[in-house]
């Protein structure tokens, strides 16, 4: 048995810190991705058993196309889909720090939630409620502290709980009725192009035609629907 | 339903809004912020990012830093020397007269001479380690990226900028991560302009032996000329060739938190190592080349040096640095600092071992005034940048149009700033 794991998050979240707590030295390949200068660090670890390979994505803020990083980071989403994805998030910095939160709940990835840095979250005086907060936003929260080594176990156990629940979190995640209208407007066409429907999420797709990414704008080029699509988003 | 009605001219911040407010709702009821401590970082930010005290205060940390690497570095370096000193000594006994002026000229004198510097460095590497590590040099680019968007460089230009300081090839690969092509191709072409650590032995062997207590001020100088001149080449480039408004820049400051002993030595090690790297290959083959180019014809070049290849060289060159005072030692020495600017300091120490093994900061001291030192270290900082820089330039603008360019303008500003120096000199009775 063995799930990928994609660790993920903005800069400075202590990402990398996490990673050297998962994979023990040794185990780390460094390498680049694929055509850029980006550094990619992958390795593997066993938990009760099972092999999780973990993959450290670039730190970013955003996912748009814009950036290579973050270019880099959606592209392995999409089309390695890794079973699991862990979302590290500065407890300290958590307003921010959701922003991308939501961005992956839109790719639907399958999401765990390291909320890092927790000893300073509390040094500042913050009070998170966890469990309300993972009930809303539909994923498991795991507190850890990555420079103590504190929550790695349970982020394990958590990352292993997630890869055998198996069919990924719906997001309950909503952007008012107007805008949920042209997402399920835009959804109904893409739909009808199997090629598209089978390789993105079709809502995540319908998010980023409205925002008038230029990268799946070029995807949909080709499609037999491309007309149509244009007639609703321009 | 029309996407303009609901989203209006920019859907992507429209969108982007839309998440924050969800965050903001999602927070209310998870989140109880406590009474905001007013923490230490906050104070020092008070100070580190004050408007107009910030960059005052980097430029007096920057002075600092080179004066601790510098005087803490001093003993040791003078220890290597005294033994590349002994082991150059020794290998002149050796019978066969070439191989004992190959080892004790151009490998203990030239390579040996250029390794002295390894304290330098990597005191100066740790210096660097120990301000990034407590998250100030974070700040820097905070505080310079006011300073740079006015001069039309892009805030993510900073980090490529300060990559500079060691080495201008990764400093310019470090460019990919600016998204517009224009932006990426001023800090291209003005990178070069960031002192590297290569040209740092060059300063300080010149100012070592020409402005005593005042040396560390003289090798500040020289990264504050490289500074201001590429913000000020950057400015002009953006106003006429490449002409465009810098797209603004988001960055995150790290808390501050104190360097540890262990990862500072580690960041360090990482850097300085590249120069011993560099040393083995580089600078030995450089060595050997000029060695021989210094120690040929053989016989005539033992009578003086500047029968010899490296003398014919620098002599046939020689009118065109007349207006510095620079002979033909030095003019061979820049010429071969292309390779690689530590070249500059290999070659004066082959060329003055091959002619008698005198120290050569005395040596230097004899032949020229400092106002020729001086303007022999702004020359070294403008003058084109090594072929390594050179290649990289090639293939990260993908244009030789660009390259060219690039070239011809830092020979063109070594020279006139080479001019300016010599004159502004002359002038307030320095010759």
């Amino acid at each position: 048995m063995a799930y990928t794991v994609a660790l993920i998050g903005n800069p400075n979240v202590g990402k990398s810190v996490i990673f050297n707590n998962l994979v023990p030295g040794a185990r780390q390949h460094v390498g680049n991705w694929p055509g850029k200068t980006v550094e990619k660090k992958e390795g593997k670890c066993i938990h009760k058993g099972i092999e999780l390979k973990i993959v450290d994505l670039p730190g970013t803020y955003s996912l748009t196309s814009r950036a290579v990083d973050e270019l880099i980071a959606r592209n392995y989403i999409i089309e390695e889909k890794p079973e699991v994805m862990v979302d590290i998030v500065d407890a300290s910095n958590i307003e921010r720090n959701l922003y991308l939160t939501l961005l992956l709940l839109e790719l639907e990835a399958n999401l765990v939630i390291a909320l890092n840095m927790f000893d300073i979250a509390k040094d500042k005086g913050y009070k998170i409620d966890m469990k309300a907060l993972s009930e809303q936003l539909g994923v498991p929260i795991v507190p850890t502290v990555a420079t103590t080594k504190e929550g790695m176990e349970e982020l394990k156990d958590e990352i292993i709980k997630a890869a055998e629940r198996k069919s990924s979190i719906k997001t309950k995640i909503t952007y008012g009725e107007k805008i949920e209208d042209l997402i399920h407007s835009i959804v109904k066409i893409i739909k009808k192009d199997e090629t598209l429907a089978k390789k993105y999420p079709l809502r995540w797709m319908a998010i980023k035609l409205l925002e008038k990414d230029e990268d799946i704008l070029e995807k949909i080029r080709s499609s037999r629907y491309h007309h149509e699509l244009m007639e609703v988003i321009s | 339903m029309k996407v303009r009605e609901v989203l209006g001219d920019d859907p992507e911040i429209v969108l982007a809004d839309k998440r924050y407010d969800l965050i903001h709702t999602i927070l209310e009821t998870t989140l109880v912020r406590g009474a905001k401590k007013w923490a230490l970082s906050d104070m020092l930010d008070k100070v580190f990012l004050h408007k107009y005290l910030g960059i005052p205060v980097f430029l007096a940390l920057a002075w600092a830093m080179f004066r601790f690497a510098f005087d803490v570095s001093a003993p040791f370096m003078e220890i290597i020397g005294l033994f590349f000193g002994l082991l150059a000594e020794a290998s002149r006994g050796i019978p066969n007269e070439v191989l004992a002026s190959f080892l004790s000229d151009g490998i203990f004198g030239g390579l040996g001479f250029i390794l002295t510097f390894i304290p330098l460095i990597f005191f100066l590497f740790l210096t660097i380690a120990i301000l990034e590590d407590s998250g100030y040099l974070a700040r820097v680019a905070f505080i310079m990226d006011r300073v740079m968007f006015k001069l039309g460089l892009h805030g993510r230009s900073f980090i490529p900028m300060l990559l500079g300081f060691g080495c201008n090839v990764p400093a310019m690969m470090a460019t990919r991560s600016i998204e517009s092509e224009k932006d990426r191709l001023i800090t291209l072409l003005v990178n070069p302009f960031v002192s590297c650590s290569a040209r740092l032995p060059v300063y300080i062997l010149i100012a070592g032996a020409f402005f005593g207590s005042m040396a560390s001020t003289a090798i500040w100088s020289m990264y504050f000329l490289g500074i201001v001149l590429a913000m000020l080449l950057a400015l002009l480039l953006r106003k006429t060739v490449l002409r465009g408004e810098p797209t603004p820049f988001i960055m995150e400051l790290p808390l501050y938190k104190a360097p540890t002993f262990h990862g500072s030595v580690i960041h360090m090690w990482e850097r300085g190592v590249q120069f011993l790297k560099k040393a083995g290959t580089y600078l030995l083959v450089g060595a050997i080349i000029l060695w021989f180019l210094s120690s040929f014809p053989w016989g005539v070049a033992q009578e003086s040096v500047e029968l010899s290849y490296t003398g014919q060289i620098g002599h046939a060159l020689e009118p065109i640095f007349r207006p510095f005072g620079f002979d033909w030692r030095i003019v061979s020495s820049l010429i071969f600092g292309f390779m690689a600017k530590e070249i500059v300091v290999e070659a004066l120490g082959i060329i003055y071992a091959v002619e008698g093994g005198e120290a050569i900061a005395g040596a230097l001291v004899a032949d020229y005034s400092p106002l020729i030192g001086f303007t022999l270290m702004a020359f070294t900082l403008l003058y084109v940048p090594c072929l390594a820089t050179v290649g990289t330039m090639r293939k990260e603008s993908g244009s030789w149009k660009w390259t060219i360019f690039q070239v011809v303008l830092s020979l063109v500003l070594a020279y006139v700033i080479g001019l300016a120096i010599t004159g502004i000199g002359v002038m307030l009775g320095y010759a």
